[in-house]
């Protein structure tokens, strides 16, 4: 069985960036000078990556302000409204206001993603929020219904998708919270279904990956079972691994890890215990260990301590390795 | 309470005038300092007559004053803001405060920070993590107290964070480090009662107990994070009545910007809360009624005190006379008791301007004397 890691969702600024942003805000500094530095952090970032063992590789998104933003300040149709809590952290948001049905910009997305994975030789990984989500946390004022609107963000996002692909990247990454916050039941059930078939025509022979957290995924593995999708990643701080029998497909399985609600490092030879626990019960063909959720609720430098300590259980769990 | 109906207080922060935030970092006052100086003084004579700091500060001699002496001003520039707005429960505008968590961490033992995370945007906070048994080094808030009771003509009344939200917002690596095993849900939640309750008794409640002890009487605790996670209401009313056990004071409980059904009925166990002091008017809407959630405190038979926000603090816009009026009105409909409500700004006004904070806090004093007219004039 082939196990990966890979990191998942945004990466915190290091202390440099977060002073340089700030001067930003108060005038201290200029853009283009945030802008070099953020360049210069994601390099080394994917220097990180590369050194870990890590694939594919991200650069990290540092410059996104948040998971929305990017789509909602390139795609027509949006405004951007107030802050909002990210589920229960202490970290927000700045909620889309959509006020009429979407229109996708070509081109404009994927110049936000980081520029230095494109350039490494290394498969690269995108980050486009999950359309259930998006959808759920959005103030919809469009007039169509959510479930028509999950569906139709499924399919500009699948536009988005093959954009990507087309340009190189090996795999698109899709956070999907409310999907275990909020388990979706029905009609929004299908909808999300649909959705990621049209992602699953954009994305070809690339992969996708669904990536939940914050909540017990336990009551959506069903529908989780059935998103045509290569793989579902799963946050084992809150789902009890055990529960993960109930998957009712044997694919490509996402393991979240590390939990980044705390700074205290994961034990790898504990997380290797649980990964070899789960893979001799579900034996799935790939396992992708990852965050838990977003490592941007971290400090910079606890965040590289966790990855060390995911690339350390890797090594674990290596064929030949001392158990 | 004050023998009147609806008494006003206020609930935190204010803006730092412009003097203050010169002075301190020891730069002369430009004229724009001068004049906001020379401004508010006329309204609310904040500084007194032949005050040597106060001139040396306005001879552009900011290093003569010293940083202290400017905090001192900064410090009656608030209580006068508050007094004569018209409040009758005052504090100093936390003048001398930066912000609610990394101070008090500060005057702890067992905690370390490790470095800044994004709140949003390009905003970040420093944040630390327990990584040891959470002691206290030194009670706080003592000097600005006493300064504030030496010179207060309102009721005092001191605000101090929470020992929920300080734990929330801190990492947990010493409580849940001394888990065994995986760190899943339930670890995660022992983890986290252990660690509440620790910063509650070892440095919140001995910094109460010495606040009592010099004459603090009414203390507002701080919760801002008690709604991040509705399934620990519990562990903040937990929290909140091992920081106050055994202790006589009028306690009250500030939160805002949450959703408050998902507390009941937990939060109803801080058995020595005596006032909740909830945001409301942010909520409150044409489209949206903010202050239907009180009908709970009546559902669950709970007759405690309430800190109504009749104003939004997020907003320039100065609601009426009228507007707060009948907010306060209509609480006192759900709540079945007007003698209940304490009314205040929904949260700290320090993201507004003085001039606008000052007109909603007087929009709140004349909100309700309408009010109390109307309740008076009704039950006459």
């Amino acid at each position: 069985m082939q196990i990966e890691t890979s990191l998942t969702g945004p990466f915190p600024r290091p202390e440099a960036l977060v002073a340089a942003t700030r001067d930003l805000d108060r005038g201290r500094t200029g853009a283009a000078e945030v802008d070099a530095l953020r360049r210069r952090t994601e390099e080394e970032i994917l220097a990180l990556e590369r050194r870990l063992g890590f694939s594919p590789v991200t650069g990290g998104f540092l410059g996104w302000p948040d998971l929305f933003r990017p789509l909602a300040e390139t795609w027509r149709g949006f405004t951007v409204g107030p802050l909002t809590r990210w589920f229960e952290t202490n970290t927000f948001f700045r909620q889309p206001v959509l006020h009429h049905p979407p229109e996708r910009v070509p081109g404009a997305f994927a110049a936000l993603l980081p520029a230095a994975p494109r350039g490494s030789g290394l498969p690269t990984k995108a980050l486009l929020p999950g359309p259930y989500t998006f959808a759920g946390l959005l103030d919809n004022r469009s007039g169509e219904t959510r479930e028509a609107l999950v569906h139709r963000l499924g399919r500009l996002l699948a536009e988005e998708t093959a954009e990507l692909v087309a340009a190189g990247y090996a795999e698109v990454e899709f956070p999907e919270p409310l999907l275990v916050v909020r388990p979706p039941e029905g009609p929004r059930a299908e909808s999300v279904l649909a959705a990621y078939r049209a992602i699953a025509e954009g994305a070809g022979a690339a992969r996708t990956s669904v990536w939940t957290y914050f909540a017990d995924a336990t009551p959506s593995l069903k529908l989780l079972g059935r998103l045509p999708v290569t793989s579902v990643g799963i946050d084992l701080s809150e789902t009890e691994p055990e529960s993960l029998r109930a998957l009712p497909e044997r694919r490509a399985l996402g393991l979240g890890v590390l939990d980044p609600r705390t700074s205290l490092a994961e034990d790898p030879r504990e997380v290797a215990r649980i990964v070899r626990e789960l893979e001799s019960k579900l034996s799935p063909p790939r396992i992708v260990l990852g965050p838990g959720g977003p490592l941007d609720l971290l400090p910079y430098g606890t965040a590289v301590g966790k990855l060390e300590s995911l690339a350390a259980a890797r090594q674990l769990l290596a064929p030949g390795a001392v158990a | 309470m004050t023998g009147k109906l609806f008494p006003a207080q206020e609930i935190g922060s204010i803006a730092k005038p412009r003097w203050q935030l010169l002075g301190q970092r020891g730069a002369p006052l430009d004229e724009r300092a001068r004049a906001e100086w020379r401004s508010w003084n006329e309204r609310i004579r904040f500084a007194p007559a032949g005050d040597p700091l106060a001139e040396a500060l306005l001879d552009g001699r900011a290093d003569a004053s010293g940083g202290a002496g400017i905090r001192d001003l900064g410090a009656l520039f608030g209580l006068r803001f508050f007094e004569s707005a018209g409040l009758d429960r005052v504090y100093d505008g936390e003048a001398r405060r930066i912000e609610m968590y990394e101070y008090p961490i500060r005057q702890m033992g067992g905690f370390q920070f490790l470095g800044h995370v994004r709140s949003f945007d390009n905003k970040y906070y420093l944040k630390a993590a327990a990584t040891g048994p959470v002691s206290l080094e030194r009670p706080y808030h003592l000097e600005e107290f006493d300064f504030v009771k030496a010179h207060a003509r309102g009721i005092p009344k001191l605000p101090i964070t929470g020992p929920y939200t300080l734990a929330d917002w801190s990492y947990n690596e010493y409580y849940l480090g001394r888990e065994a095993g995986w760190k899943g849900r339930a670890a995660r939640r022992r983890a986290q009662r252990e660690f509440v309750v620790e910063v509650a008794r070892r440095a919140i409640r001995p910094t109460l107990k010495a606040l009592l002890d010099r004459g603090c009487r009414v203390i507002q605790i701080d919760e801002p994070a008690a709604g991040t996670h509705p399934d620990e209401a519990d562990l903040v009313a937990e929290g909140f009545n091992a920081a106050t056990e055994g202790l006589d004071g009028e306690f009250s409980m500030h939160i805002c910007f949450s959703e408050y059904a998902s507390l009941f009925p937990a939060i109803l166990e801080a058995k020595r809360c005596r006032q909740w002091a909830w945001e409301f008017a942010n909520r409150d809407s044409p489209e949206h009624d903010g202050y239907e959630v009180l009908k709970l405190f009546k559902e669950y038979g709970d007759d405690r005190e309430i800190g109504l926000g009749v104003v939004d603090v997020h907003r320039d816009e100065v609601e009426s006379a009228e507007v707060v009026a009948e907010r306060i009105l209509r609480a006192s409909r759900y709540l079945g008791d007007p003698s209940k409500i304490w009314v205040n700004p929904d949260c700290g006004l320090r993201t507004r301007s003085l001039e606008i904070a000052y007109r909603k806090l007087q929009r709140v004093v004349e909100g309700a004397a309408l009010a109390r007219a109307r309740q008076n004039g009704s039950a006459a």
